[in-house]
């Protein structure tokens, strides 16, 4: 396993290939990808539509498999995990924060942010759903329906949802990218400091080059490939 | 700001093994996300709910109508057990034995002619009474009287109590003469019920109740006549035990009396197999309505599974597996299934009471309206195992929902096939609904070959959409926009095509199904009639006046053919000496060894009979008795030639050697018999002739009338049976059958009209979005239109032309195969459904469109 100076390495990925689609539409998304994540790192995923940053964060969560290539998280090999047990390893070392929220319409505030904890079988998840949604300013929602919720306060409650297994790793597809400029910066700030709280692993794909500068570090795709890394791990 | 919620160190991992959370959270999900309501589970719900009430309607009834006989078993029978014997009353010594063990009470039943003079004559079913009767129960006569005094003989007249049919027919009223041979019989009473009326079956003529020395006055009690005399015995401690100790005694004591035996608990053994065997048709034909419900359960869980995509990728991203999700929306969709079941339950529970309620005054049966658990907990087990057997593949893909689909609005298409759990939890619901209809199925060999049927007509219409979408996708480029439009509506993806197909095409077939046995059981009852049958049966023509007889018909209708044989009524004993108690027969044969057959010998083959095996006897033959048997004995009783056959007649027990076999034409309502003897078997016995007269065209009503008015002066013991008269009542049966099968049927044509409307409505949010942009891009309406018209006129034509084709196939195979009639091949009622189906799909269709078709497109653009 690779290590860097900042310590064990969270999240590895060594000559990851990638296509999707099939026959004449088959396109070639990531090209011999290797990228290595230190523990407790913030790396922001950056490039222009198409390059394959959103690809590479579905890779590093277990929700696109390989065609070739080694991902290993946490230190464990995703590529020996069948379906189910990628499911299982998501549930208990990876949150997902996504640009659309992706909140469960038909639950409250608080049964969505229970749901991965009662899906892991832990016998307090309502207790504890109760105690993330108040840690993210939510403490009078949490009877609420996403479609009585804003936009801000909804991923709130994503980022609520994802953390609350307490992860080692979070991934966060342009967590901002459906929200304005100010409800936007709110939700940077909730992100970071979570991450700075539980000491996880956050890697995120993000438009936004002011998000990215706040990142330790920023990898940059095109077409693919990791065009450069700043600053460079080895 | 931010204060972290991670576990205190030392408290166990949130990660615990997935195994803590089952059933309880899978439910609590489903339950979870039922909030959101049940839209789209319309269709859903009231296909289970029409289904399923349809079958617990008509096991319930069933139930009802069982139990009122079961209940009423010593009132329908008149006693607790019942000894029949025909031509003979029971003897001192059988009459002794059974007095030994009850209260006992004979009454005498048989056909004869009423003659009321210049009112004309007509066919009655006397029962003779004794005192004791009717012993259980109340005979209901207006006036109200007892029958003692009411039956009496009061100045040479004996009493009479007439079914108001009988005063109708002949124009009489109460106070009235009419005489029964030679005696005069005064009519004091009308008949308003008679408790043990089911007991002696379905008579072709109205019930006349006299005295037995009214019976024995008239006349008509001759060596052979056929009349029942049946012993009621009403035993003192009516247990089970008893009742079992007096059948066993009879059976060991009086082996020689030949008689039929009943006991309560079986007291009308034909009338409870019709019940059955009517109600497993009318389960099918409710069956037939769940698996056309079916189809538009399948539908809504494909479009539910369709519209809840990112909910299962977002699940799966929290850490579910596939198969969670799977179960947790398996569990919702079987929570709404329950609803529908509960539905269906709660409705067809209830109609036995309202039918109860609605008939309490026409029905002559002990109907008892009932809840049934049992039968609700089948309907329930059929419409959860159809919900199980339609919702689990096209739930089963939701396991396979890619988690990059929150990511990415295009992902990967669907794998193609079903993971083999699904397809194994699949085979098991439906093996499990096959079992069902296999195990509660009175004859299971319709059963199966109904689940041939349908499992054949499902898999063909799945082909036909599948042929129909690939010639459509294979069809050269045609130069007129809106047909090539209409051929890429058929074949694209997500197209109506196959849940247009399956729902119509079932509809038609049942409809064209319908049609060709209502036409055939029909042209069975009417047109077949004057070519091929008799118009008169006469009946108990003593043997001494056979001759005589003979010349009066010969006088009377001079151009009429008479057909006279002897007759007798005999009951099969045993088989190569096994009893017949004994014999497992075939369901299609089971009758002949229950109760008394009519019987003849001859010395030549009788017409209407086609030697199947074996040899017809010599004119003079002289040996040992010889039989010919219905060739269908063969298989349904495993007889073949040279096998004995024992038969009581005459209190005489006769065994006969099987000579030859008979393929006989029943349909030709000619003379036929199960069991021709040879004539040395019964040379010198009494026995009384049976005729039927033929006519080269069937003779006015009047004249009809006059003749049986003569014959009654003339051979007051003989009867007259009009063809017309008894087919007329069997043809008021079928009808008022045909109409609950219509009844049953019409709810499995609203499942395939729901499921119809069903497809279309969820096609409709596409279609209209299809025609907005076609509006938007310059298309007129009639060129959007003329589309849509042309796509479904293409996939209603295809369809109704295989639903009346496999309509027709269906109705053949019920007409020939269940009714046992001809098949009559005249599709103008299936045609006509099967246009009216089309004309129906293309104004679902084209519902809705029309309208939104006049309006500007912005307003719907801004929306889609």
């Amino acid at each position: 396993m690779a290590t860097g100076e900042q310590g064990p390495t969270a999240i590895e990925l060594r000559d990851v290939d990638l296509s999707l689609g099939r026959g004449a539409a088959r396109v070639h998304i990531l090209r011999g990808v290797s990228l290595s994540i230190p523990e407790g790192q913030a790396t922001g995923l950056v490039g222009p539509s198409g390059s394959g940053k959103s690809t590479l964060l579905m890779t590093m969560a277990g929700l696109e498999r390989p065609d070739s290539g080694l991902v290993s998280v946490a230190g464990q090999d995703l590529g020996a995990l069948d379906e189910d047990g990628l499911a299982l390893f998501r549930g208990r070392h990876i949150g997902i924060v996504f640009q659309s929220f992706h909140l469960v319409p038909t639950m409250t505030a608080r049964e969505n942010v229970a749901l991965p904890l009662e899906l892991a079988g832990a016998p307090d998840a309502f207790a504890r759903a109760g105690a993330e949604l108040r840690n993210v300013g939510l403490g009078e929602r949490m009877d609420h329906y996403p479609s009585q919720l804003s936009g801000g306060e909804q991923q709130r409650v994503a980022i609520a949802r994802a953390v609350a297994p307490d992860p080692a790793i979070l991934v966060a597809d342009e967590p901002t990218g459906n929200l304005d400029e100010t409800t936007g910066g709110s939700i940077v700030d909730l992100i970071f400091a979570l991450r700075r709280e539980r000491g996880a692993t956050l890697v995120l794909v993000t438009h936004d080059l002011s998000l990215a500068a706040v990142c330790d570090r920023t990898v940059r795709l095109r077409a693919g490939r990791i065009e450069a890394a700043e600053p460079a791990v080895a | 700001m931010h204060a972290p919620v991670r576990p205190a160190p030392g408290t166990p991992s949130p990660a615990h093994p997935p195994r803590a959370a089952g059933f309880g959270l899978v439910l609590r999900l489903a339950l979870r996300d039922l909030r959101g309501g049940l839209r789209g589970f319309g269709v859903f719900i009231a296909c289970l709910a029409l289904g399923v009430m349809a079958i617990a309607a008509v096991s319930s009834a069933s139930r009802g109508l069982s139990e009122g006989l079961g209940r009423e078993g010593r009132r329908i029978l008149g006693g607790d057990a019942a000894f029949s014997l025909i031509h003979r009353e029971p003897s001192p010594a059988e009459r002794a034995f059974l007095e030994r063990h009850g209260i006992v009470s004979v009454i005498a039943t048989m056909r004869a002619m009423a003659n009321a003079g210049e009112q004309g004559a007509a066919l009655v079913e006397i029962k003779a009474v004794d005192d004791g009767y009717p012993g259980i129960g109340a005979l209901a006569t207006d006036p109200q009287a007892e029958p003692g005094p009411l039956l009496a003989e009061r100045d040479g007249q004996f009493g009479g109590i007439a079914d108001p049919v009988l005063l109708g027919r002949l124009g009489l009223k109460t106070g009235d003469l009419i005489s029964i041979g030679s005696a005069r019989i005064q009519l004091r009473a009308a008949l308003v019920s008679e408790p043990d009326k089911i007991a002696a079956g379905v008579g072709f003529g109205p019930r006349l109740i006299v005295s037995q020395a009214a019976l024995r006055a008239s006349g008509l009690l001759q060596p052979g006549s056929l009349v029942r005399w049946t012993a009621r015995v009403i035993l003192p401690d009516p247990s089970d035990a008893t009742l079992e100790a007096l059948i066993a005694a009879a059976g060991r004591e009086q082996a020689e009396a030949g008689w039929e035996i009943r006991s309560r608990v079986n007291a009308a053994p034909n009338f409870q197999r019709n019940i059955e065997r009517f109600t497993q048709f009318l389960t099918l034909v409710g069956l037939t309505a769940l698996l056309v419900g079916g189809v538009g359960v399948a539908n809504a869980v494909g479009r539910f599974v369709e519209a809840k995509k990112l909910d299962f990728a977002t699940l799966k991203a929290l850490g579910a597996s596939g198969g969670r999700v799977v179960a947790i929306h398996l569990a919702e969709v079987m929570l709404v299934a329950a609803i529908g079941i509960a539905i269906g339950l709660g409705l067809g529970a209830a109609a036995p009471f309202a039918l109860g309620a609605a008939l309490r005054d026409v029905l002559p049966l002990p109907f008892e309206p009932t809840l049934a658990p049992a039968e609700l907990a089948i309907a329930a087990l059929y419409g959860f195992l159809t919900a199980l057997v339609f919702a689990i593949l096209p739930l089963g893909r939701a396991h396979d929902v890619p988690v990059s689909a929150l990511f990415r609005d295009r992902v990967e298409p669907d794998r193609r096939r079903p993971r083999w759990i699904y397809l194994a939890i699949f085979a098991a619901a439906l093996a499990g609904l096959v079992g069902v209809a296999l195990a509660f199925a009175y004859d299971r060999r319709i059963a199966l070959l109904y689940i041939g049927v349908a499992g054949g007509v499902f898999v063909l219409l799945r082909l036909v959409a599948a042929v129909l979408m690939a010639l459509a996708r294979r069809a050269p480029r045609l130069r007129r926009p809106a047909l090539r439009l209409a051929l890429a509506n058929i074949h694209r993806p997500g197209a109506l095509t196959p849940s247009l197909v399956l729902s119509l095409g079932l509809g038609v077939a049942l409809l064209s199904a319908l049609a060709f046995i209502d036409v055939s059981l029909t042209r069975q009852l009417t047109s077949a009639l004057p070519a091929r049958a008799p118009s008169f049966f006469f009946l108990d023509i003593p043997n001494a006046q056979s001759a005589a007889f003979d010349r009066f018909v010969a006088a009377q209708r001079p151009d009429a053919r008479l057909e006279r044989v002897p007759m007798m009524r005999g009951r099969i004993v045993a088989l190569n000496g096994v009893p017949a108690e004994k014999i497992a027969a075939g369901e299609q044969m089971a009758w002949v060894l229950e109760g008394d057959r009519g019987i003849t010998y001859a010395a030549t083959m009788p017409e209407g009979s086609r030697l199947a095996s074996g040899e017809w006897w010599p004119q003079d033959y002289r040996g040992e008795p010889l039989v010919s048997f219905d060739a269908r004995g063969i298989e349904g009783l495993g007889l073949k030639l040279g096998d004995t056959l024992t038969v009581n007649v005459l209190g005489r027990t006769i065994t006969a050697r099987i000579a030859s076999f008979r393929d006989i034409e029943w349909r030709s309502l000619g003379i036929n018999f199960v069991m021709v003897f040879s004539p040395n078997t019964f040379a010198g016995a009494p026995h009384t002739n049976l005729a039927t007269m033929t006519m080269p065209e069937a003779a006015a009503p009047a004249a009809d009338a006059a003749l049986m008015r003569r014959l009654a002066v003339d051979f007051p013991s003989v009867t007259a049976v009009r063809v017309r008269d008894a087919l007329e009542a069997v043809n008021v049966v079928v009808s008022q059958l045909a109409t609950a099968i219509r009844g049953a049927s019409s709810l499995a044509i609203a499942a395939s009209l729901l499921v119809l409307a069903g497809a279309l409505a969820a096609g409709q949010r596409a279609r209209l979005y299809d025609a907005m942009i076609l509006k938007t891009l310059g298309a007129t309406r009639r060129f959007v239109l003329t589309s849509y018209v042309l796509e479904y006129a293409g996939i209603g034509v295809v369809s109704a032309l295989f639903g009346l084709v496999a309509g027709a196939a269906a109705g053949w195979g019920v007409v020939t195969k269940v009714m046992r009639i001809d098949f009559v091949f005249d599709p103008t009622g299936a045609i006509l459904a099967a246009t009216a189906a089309v004309v129906v799909t293309v104004m679902f269709g084209l519902a809705g469109t029309v309208q939104i078709l006049s309006k500007a497109p912005a307003s719907h653009l801004r929306n889609l």
